[in-house]
């Protein structure tokens, strides 16, 4: 009973070879298929992501496909020559493997520690995996125990709950916690940079709908406002926006502030009476910063949103060693139970050899006891049930015990020659 | 059974569910919100417990006494933060209420007098009317005060631009800014029926025992003044928009709670104090109990405006 990982991800490997071996849906659909035909008794479950391609297998039987094996198929299923991609994929067995499967899905061997989309994938790639039939036991109990040890992290640690993204660190840490539904705030973009858009993106996936674009260029303002579903206006309605916005975003290239705080003043006088929340993402600053001071207007600067990703990234870093324990933990926890399941056909032989020889007294002890109501019969059978436990109780103690530190195969062999067992 | 459960069993629960929340700030557990809820239930249980003992076996009714009114009062507060465990249980609601229901708890068991109230006939649906609005229109003050803290705390947070803290969660200010304003409408409404009950109920024993109204009791001018404060503050809000939002709102209902504290204050130390507390009175004997206070109506047996009345007359 062996399981592995045959991969390769960002740490360590360029992208040029991870390009090559990566699957899309349906080529890892296929690739399943594919795997059950070439290695029918193994079970495999196929992870691919940006970041990492990698093939989990495990087997009742005692041997598992080789290193090269397993890359030989990545490399053949993907036409590539499999001499090219094997020195770049690494391999790790048995406990290793465990450890290396629980860290993968507690996102803490990502790029960015602690984002949450690896969870999703590695759940989606057990479910294809299952779907295609690829999965049985040892991977069901191997994935499950990972999903279990990503919740018990996610739960004890902070560390998927610190944003490192500006845009992120923005709706998450800040916006949230201003508004509590977007989908009936006004938010108002002003120019049309990069990190607005991948904030919008966020925003528009917590309900933001009502968006007008003000920018210099009507064309330009048109085509983000398509884009997005919003409104453009000219520049000159910059005013009457901000008189009605919730949620400000904005990156010119201004030179100067757009809204001064005198400008500002002439807004507020026009604003119903309530927070606003302005994300200024230009350099430099589009909003005088003395806005920030006004009462209900949150201003946030590039700077202020870079020093509290800095700070959520030391905050992860802090949660690190903790998660790394649960992992620990969890492998040791899960390998006993894993190395306790090899000895079950045993304790199964053990049990029934046991049964038989108690069935058969107890018949001809009934038997010579005819006048014994069926209350009394009950409470006998039960008696030699309770012997039998008793008798079998410290024998498989024994065995739990000692598949705390691998398969125990010493004591496995003596048992199995004292009671004269099978294999 | 139910004698066995004192003051204690729940104060105890209640705190260990604070120490709880206050272990929030300091490390995380997975199973520290099940723990947390468990005690604030068992709490609820518990307190649910002693007031039904109390309410047969003691008093004769749920809001009988000053003790019985603060802990009815945190009975209602423990409520609400339970709903809010198990409803918002990332957010730190806990660190807000749950003082505010041991205080009530406190209040009810070191300072208030466990005596019940006037035992002259009285309308028993204006009584319960008059204790349960004046308990609601103080629950509805305390959480708007809580709601009113978390805002500050949230807004400082958000003004100065920091994450939020690893323990400390906080609702946010659009919610908070909504739980405070409808916290104010709740207490207008309750306590302008409990004074108008109370009104009606002073008028019933009038016409029975020919007493008149202690306009000058300390309770009723400083019950009066919370009202006058709470109908100010819903009246700002409907003609002056500002005063509905941000932390204009959070303002009032701090406000509001020190209108209380000093409403509770009166309660507790002047009405109480001045006049049962001197040990003058009997039982329930509302004649003695003016007889120790000051005012043309000293002999009079009133009914004041922050009490409710036996139930069963």
């Amino acid at each position: 009973m062996k399981l592995q990982v045959v991969g390769c991800s960002h740490r360590g490997t360029s992208i040029t070879v991870r390009e090559k071996l990566a699957f899309g849906p349906q080529q890892a659909e296929a690739a399943l298929d594919h795997w059950r035909r070439v290695f029918p008794r193994v079970e495999a479950v196929l992870l691919s992501t940006c970041n990492r391609v990698e093939v989990y297998s495990a087997t009742e039987e005692e041997n598992l496909p080789t290193h090269e094996q397993v890359s030989g198929f990545l490399a053949r299923f993907h036409g590539v020559d499999p001499d090219e991609v094997t020195p770049h994929l690494y391999h790790s067995v048995g406990e290793e493997g465990v450890k290396h499967l629980f860290t993968v899905t507690c996102s803490l061997d990502s790029m960015v520690v602690g984002e949450p989309q690896i969870l999703n994938q590695v759940k989606q790639a057990y479910q294809t995996a299952t779907q295609h039939d690829a999965t049985g036991p040892l991977l069901h109990s191997a994935f499950q125990a990972a999903l279990m040890v990503a919740r018990r992290v996610a739960a004890e640690t902070a560390i998927h709950q610190r944003r490192v993204s500006i845009p992120s660190v923005a709706v998450a840490d800040f916006a949230q916690q201003i508004f509590e539904r977007f989908d009936n705030k006004h938010t108002v973009v002003i120019g049309a940079g990069e990190m607005a858009e991948e904030t919008l993106r966020y925003l528009r996936d917590e309900g933001a709908r009502h968006i007008t674009v003000v920018n210099r260029h009507v064309e330009r303002a048109d085509q983000l406002a398509a884009e997005w579903n919003g409104r453009a206006v000219g520049w000159e309605q910059l005013t009457e926006a901000l008189a009605t916005a919730d949620l400000v975003i904005s990156t010119t290239g201004a030179s100067e502030p757009i809204v001064t705080l005198e400008h500002f003043g002439r807004i507020e006088r026009s604003r119903q009476p309530r927070p606003l929340f302005i994300l200024d993402l230009a350099v430099p600053r589009d909003f005088e910063p003395a806005i920030g001071q006004r009462p209900d207007v949150y201003l946030y600067s590039i700077d202020d949103l870079q020093a509290a990703c800095q700070r959520n990234r030391r905050d992860r870093d802090r949660e690190l060693p903790a998660a790394m324990r649960i992992i620990e933990q969890e492998t040791g926890r899960f390998m006993a139970e894993w190395y306790h399941r090899a000895t079950k056909p045993l304790i199964q032989q053990l049990r029934q050899g046991w049964e038989k020889p108690k069935e058969e007294e107890l018949r001809r002890l009934l038997n010579k006891l005819p006048e014994l109501d069926d209350r009394a019969k009950e409470e006998i059978r039960r008696a030699f049930d309770r012997l039998v436990n008793k008798l079998l109780h410290p024998p498989l103690e024994s065995l739990r015990d000692e598949s705390r530190h691998g398969i125990p195969r010493t004591l496995l062999d003596a048992l199995a020659k004292l009671f004269r067992l099978k294999d | 059974m139910l004698s066995g459960v004192s003051i204690l069993c729940f104060a105890a629960s209640y705190a260990v569910a604070l120490i709880l929340e206050v272990s929030r700030l300091l490390f995380r557990s997975g199973i520290r919100g099940a723990v947390m809820l468990g005690f604030a239930a068992a709490g609820l249980l518990a307190h649910t417990a002693y007031l039904y003992y109390e309410a047969v076996h003691t008093t004769g009714a749920p809001l009988s006494s000053e003790r019985d009114w603060c802990m009815v009062a945190a009975w209602v507060l423990a409520v609400v933060y339970l709903y809010l465990l198990c409803y918002h249980p990332r957010n730190s609601f806990g660190l807000f209420l749950l003082p505010l229901v041991l205080g009530l708890i406190a209040a009810g068991r070191f300072l208030a007098e466990s005596e019940p109230f006037a035992r002259e006939p009285a309308s028993k649906v204006w009584g319960m009317l008059h204790g349960s609005s004046i308990v609601l229109a103080a629950v509805a003050v305390l959480v708007g005060f809580a709601a009113g803290m978390m805002y500050f705390g949230q807004a400082w947070r958000l003004k100065h631009k920091l994450p939020p803290g690893r323990g400390l969660r906080l609702p946010s200010l659009e919610w908070l800014e909504r739980a405070n304003s409808r916290a104010i409408v709740v207490s207008v409404i309750m306590l302008s029926m409990g004074v108008a009950s109370g009104v009606i109920l002073n008028v019933i024993r009038t016409d029975q025992s020919g007493s008149r109204l202690p306009w000058s009791d300390p309770l009723v001018f400083s019950t009066g003044l919370m009202l006058a404060w709470l109908l100010l503050s819903l009246l700002l809000g409907a003609v002056y928009k500002p005063a509905r939002a941000g932390r204009k709102v959070a303002y009032l209902t701090v406000v509001s709670f020190l209108f209380l504290v000093l409403t509770l204050g009166v309660m507790l130390f002047l009405t109480q104090h001045g006049g049962r507390g001197t040990g003058a009175a009997e039982k329930g004997d509302w004649s003695l109990l003016c007889a120790a206070s000051e005012g043309p109506f000293r002999q009079e047996a009133p009914v004041p405006f922050f009490r409710s009345v036996d139930l069963e007359g």
